[in-house]
């Protein structure tokens, strides 16, 4: 019995030690991070310092990789996707491996489904892969004091950022630091079902009055359950940000402060309420029974009762897929109508990011930089990660006729057209989530539980608390 | 009387039938949509495709770089469930078998902390077990240590509990003959309650055996090596939320990896039939 | 003498060991971070800066946690009576000698070996959409079915039938049980001249009531804790009305990183859990019969 004792009280200690060990590594820690955060949150992103060192990026470049040198190590790399992205990323570790003997890449990759959450617990607990493919709020969510990413101005003689635009450099840094490289751009655009339209006998609509008077040609050619766009609760609340834009001129959020007033707001869930009231979008209520987990496994969007959706453009081949056959996808234009500004957003689709506890910064940046910007390494990668953003790898892609036609023309067109800014806070998740803020404001005024007022003054403290925490 | 038994018996079956044909029609319906499009499984819930296509099974055999595949996958699922089932049956009856038949100091506080264990979600546990393991370096075992050696632990109390109920109903005098025959503790539990406690076992083994195979959240955290991944993450790899699902080919893979649960139900299910052994003993 | 009397008063204890091993290296340290996490502002990325009882507070006063509390208390008690019912009563027909037993019961089983799958997740949803297969039935009746998926009112229905669908682990349990109900009590009964169903009453009930209890206090843990349903059916709308508890636990733990706030909600539900519990175990003198104890 002693040792019986013994044991329970050997291991009850163990317990212990291994309890406190875990608050006496965590704690001191925690806080000091948490303190950092206080002291920098007022220092903003300065886009000046970004472009000084890409600008020296740019001349040492050369004289670095001819240096060649670097340390034989294994570098841990994770991203999420699907299997051809996997394949694709693969490929190119494995080209780059050889190119570089002695640097072993140990990946992984898995869904997107169950993978945020296993990547927050291992940034949480600072076991993070050394190179990780990150979402853009990851940044601000995860790293808002610049704790969890490397700042890769630090390797910016191996990692040339010079091949990318001061905009998106900036939307990358948090806390002064140019935490994460951007993958891609993307932005919310129209496509429409062209086949439909055809059959009500009208073009595809390029103005927002073609968009509205839409609504009730298809009503009367088509039948009830026709509509020229369906549009979820996210999708509202993006299109009413871009009408507002449009018709004000003025970023949505800037510095943690929403530009708009709630006389505004209502204009602008007004215009959306119009939309349903008009026929030219179902309600929430009718896409909820569709019984489809997304648009694009809706069978009224394969088979053209819906005609339309505003979406990403780097989702335009998930779309496109999605229709029976014998439909024509087309991508929209912005409309011209809308106001004499012109709105809505683009956004840092993806990014690269290494994390601070790498221990060989140099040759994961030479990773990123294969992965990136060179020719062979852009190859394959080619547009798995959405139209690539730095300069040396599209011009690449483009030459070697590797991107698909219906979203370059799509990126091409958000590109041109968008000119404000996004705030990482839009994507909050206690915003964005499906039991989130935007969900239920345009989800409640859709079913009628909340009137114009109401579900301004929802949106707004939603969104008012976000940017104070 | 006859005519009212047949009549009886014919109402029984179709009771039986309709309800199996509400529990089957899932796993019909998913066997036939392996070989429908994407458009067609979205467009009805028909049985038969209309333009078969193996292209669902062509695809899922596919592996990542050489690191995994469906088959690997499997393997690796059934490296850990197989102890963990073993692990799980020893540890919890011998926990059972301590609670459910000795009086002792603190039984029942213990009992209590035990049974708390039940109340708490998952989903907060993860981050301080995770912080757990990473000091214990077992993040990415390669022998999958943090799924299985909890188990040896009868850290899971659904079968704990579960086999005290059973022993409780099982009546003490079987054991005090035991007794008397010389037994003592450890041979009255293997000679006397194993035997009468084995459709419980096999319940138990059944459960965990399925729970572990259907598991994501405990591989998805600490299984990092594609090349030790399970099945259940096998099966999402080909899930692409960006550029849209090949539907054929998640379910194909979906209905692979759980074909040997269905053979295991269906082999072990002898144990349930009709009380032989126990109305033997009781007398 | 003394060391020999005190070994075979605690030898219950030395069985135990093992878990209570597992229990303090593997449970302890995690559920003690959960309950200190409670009382701080703990969020994943910045750590705690603060103690609190606010979360504590707040979910006593928050109407989307008030109405997801009352959400999963209905969840449960449509679910576990009905859910104990259908396996009770199916696996008391399953063990009788009946043609092609094994292959119901492997049928019976099957929504539980699909567990969450995708393709039940598809296939759910397509028979309750609008036009779905139900409304299409109900048409032929000349019924217009309700719009399950989209109307408030119906949508944790739909819900609470996936589970109760799933009714084969319980079924399993209970046929583990039957199996130890001596066939003679059954001849004895039926000599007396018992139908079936007094049988079952009188006999069966009686003898598996354990069994019954274990299902109970397990089936209520499990709808307590529900995730997956709603997760992969409704993500908790329409309009919130399919949002349990456990899904605001996932949402702010891994969605908001509000650990301390989704330990709070935890630590609510455990409680609620454990009165529960406590009910039960307290209840069972007046229906539960054990063989072990004496005097019965």
């Amino acid at each position: 019995m002693k040792k019986v004792k013994k044991i329970v009280a050997l291991s009850v200690a163990a317990v212990m030690t291994m309890g406190t060990a875990a608050c006496g590594g965590q704690a001191p820690e925690e806080k000091q991070s948490s303190n950092q955060s206080v002291e920098q949150a007022p220092a903003e992103p300065e886009p000046a310092e970004a472009q000084v060192p890409s600008a020296e990026a740019d001349a040492t470049t050369d004289s670095a990789q001819n240096d060649g040198s670097y340390e034989a190590c294994t570098l841990s790399f994770s991203w999420w996707g699907g299997e051809s992205r996997h394949t694709a990323t693969l490929d190119a570790v494995k080209a780059f491996e050889e190119k570089y003997p002695g640097i072993k890449v140990e990946s992984t990759y898995g869904a997107w489904s169950g993978w945020e959450d296993s990547m927050a617990t291992m940034f949480a607990t600072k076991t993070a892969p050394d190179v990780n493919q990150i979402n853009w709020n990851w940044l601000d969510s995860y790293s808002s004091d610049g704790s969890a990413f490397l700042d890769l101005n630090q390797v910016s003689d191996v990692l040339d950022l010079g091949q990318y635009s001061q905009e998106a450099l900036g939307q990358c840094t948090v806390a002064g630091e140019l935490q994460a490289v951007p993958v891609s751009m993307t932005g919310r655009i129209f496509y429409w079902n062209k086949s439909t339209f055809d059959k009500a006998g009208i073009d595809v609509p390029e103005t927002l009055e073609e968009l509205k008077s839409a609504g009730e040609t298809f009503k009367s050619q088509l039948g009830d359950d026709y509509y020229p766009i369906a549009l979820g609760e996210y999708d509202r609340m993006i299109l009413m940000v871009y009408y507002l834009e449009s018709v004000y001129g003025k970023p949505w959020v800037e510095n943690d402060a929403l530009q708009y007033t709630a006389e505004e707001i209502q204009e602008g869930l007004q215009f959306i309420q119009s939309l349903e009231d008009a026929h030219v979008t179902p309600s929430i209520q009718t896409i909820t029974g569709d019984g489809a987990e997304s648009l694009d496994k809706n069978p009224k969007w394969m088979n053209g009762t819906y005609a339309g959706i505003f979406e990403w453009d780097s989702s335009a081949s998930k779309f496109e897929a999605a229709l029976e056959e014998g439909q024509e996808f087309v991508v929209g234009t912005y409309f011209t109508d809308m106001g004499s500004h012109q709105g809505g957003y683009s956004k840092v689709s993806l990014a690269f990011a290494i994390s601070e506890s790498c221990a060989h910064p140099k040759e994961a940046a030479m990773l990123l930089n294969f992965l990136l910007n060179e020719d062979e390494g852009t190859t394959i990668m080619a547009s798995e990660r959405g139209i690539p953003l730095s300069a040396a790898a599209l011009a690449n892609c483009q030459s070697k006729g590797l991107l698909n036609a219906i979203v370059a023309e799509a990126n091409e067109k958000v590109l041109d057209w968008v000119t404000f800014p996004l705030d990482f806070k839009f994507e909050a998740a206690t915003l964005k989530n499906s039991d989130g803020v935007y969900y239920d404001v345009m989800a409640g005024l859709s079913y009628g539980d909340y009137d114009m007022a109401e579900a301004a003054s929802i949106l707004i403290d939603g969104i008012e608390e976000e940017l104070s925490k | 009387m006859q005519k009212k038994k047949r009549l009886g018996d014919i109402m029984k079956y179709l009771v039986l039938i309709a309800v199996g044909l509400v529990m089957v029609y899932p796993l019909l319906w998913m066997i036939g949509a392996t070989f429908k499009s994407n458009v067609e499984i979205f467009s009805g819930i028909g049985l038969i495709p209309k333009n078969p296509t193996l292209d669902g099974y062509k695809n899922a055999m596919n592996s990542y770089g050489g690191d995994i595949n469906i088959w690997k996958a499997m393997l690796n699922t059934y490296s850990y469930v197989i102890p963990k089932v073993i692990f799980t049956l020893v540890s919890s009856t011998l926990t059972a078998y301590g609670f459910g038949r000795f009086k002792f100091k603190g039984r029942g506080i213990l009992f209590a902390v035990l049974m708390s264990t039940l109340f708490l979600p998952q989903v907060v546990l993860n981050v301080p077990q995770f912080i757990l393991y990473t000091k214990l370096n077992w993040v990415d075992s390669k022998l999958y240590l943090p799924l299985i050696v909890p188990t040896l632990f009868a850290t899971d109390t659904y079968f704990v509990f579960m086999l005290v109920q059973f022993l409780r109903n099982i009546p003490k005098e079987l054991e005090e003959a035991a007794k008397i025959d010389g037994c003592n503790v450890m041979q009255t539990l293997v000679s006397v309650i194993v035997p009468m406690l084995l459709p419980a076992l096999v319940s138990c083994a059944l459960f965990q055996f399925m729970w572990s195979s259907n598991d994501f959240m405990g591989p998805l955290l600490y299984v990092k090596t594609p090349a030790r991944y399970p099945a259940a993450i096998f099966v999402k790899l080909s899930m692409d939320a960006d550029n849209g699902f090949e539907w054929n080919r998640v379910l194909a893979t979906s209905l692979i990896s759980i074909v040997p649960s269905l053979v295991v139900f269906f082999l072990a299910q002898d144990q349930f039939v009709e009380g032989i052994a126990a109305g033997g003993v009781k007398g | 003498m003394g060391k020999k009397k005190f070994l075979k008063d605690n030898i219950g204890f030395l069985f135990i060991i093992p878990w209570l091993i597992g229990f303090l290296v593997f449970k302890l340290y995690p559920f003690a971070s959960s309950l200190y996490y409670s009382f701080t502002d703990y969020q994943l990325f910045n750590g705690v800066s603060r103690y609190t009882l606010e979360n504590y507070v707040d979910i006593f006063t928050t109407p989307k946690i008030l109405r997801a509390l009352k959400v999963t208390f209905q969840y449960s008690f449509i679910t576990v009576p009905l859910k104990l019912v259908a396996a009770l009563f199916i696996a008391y027909i399953l063990n009788f000698k009946i043609k092609g037993v094994n292959l119901f019961r492997t049928a019976y089983y099957i929504p539980s070996i699909l567990g969450g799958s995708v393709a039940i997740a598809v296939l759910w949803k397509a028979i309750f959409k609008d036009d779905g297969l139900l409304n299409t039935l109900l048409a032929i009746f000349g019924i217009n079915g309700p719009s399950w998926l989209s109307d408030p009112s119906y949508a944790l229905f739909v819900i609470c039938l996936l589970r109760v669908w799933q009714f084969g682990s319980a079924m399993v349990i209970f046929l583990a049980a039957l199996k130890g109900v001596p066939t003679e009590l059954y001849e004895a009964a039926t000599i007396d001249g018992a139908g079936k169903w007094r049988q079952f009453f009188s006999i069966t009930v009686p003898l598996i009531t354990p069994i019954i209890f274990y299902n109970l206090v397990t089936q209520i843990c499990q709808a307590f804790q529900e995730f997956n349903g709603p997760y992969i059916i409704t993500q908790g709308g329409p309009r919130n009305s399919t949002t349990l508890i456990s899904l605001l636990i996932y949402n702010s733990a891994f969605k908001n990183y509000e650990m301390g706030m989704a330990s709070a909600m935890a630590w609510v539900l455990f409680i609620i859990l454990m009165v529960f519990t406590v009910i039960a175990f307290v209840s069972q003198k007046y229906w539960v019969y054990y063989s072990d104890e004496e005097g019965r």
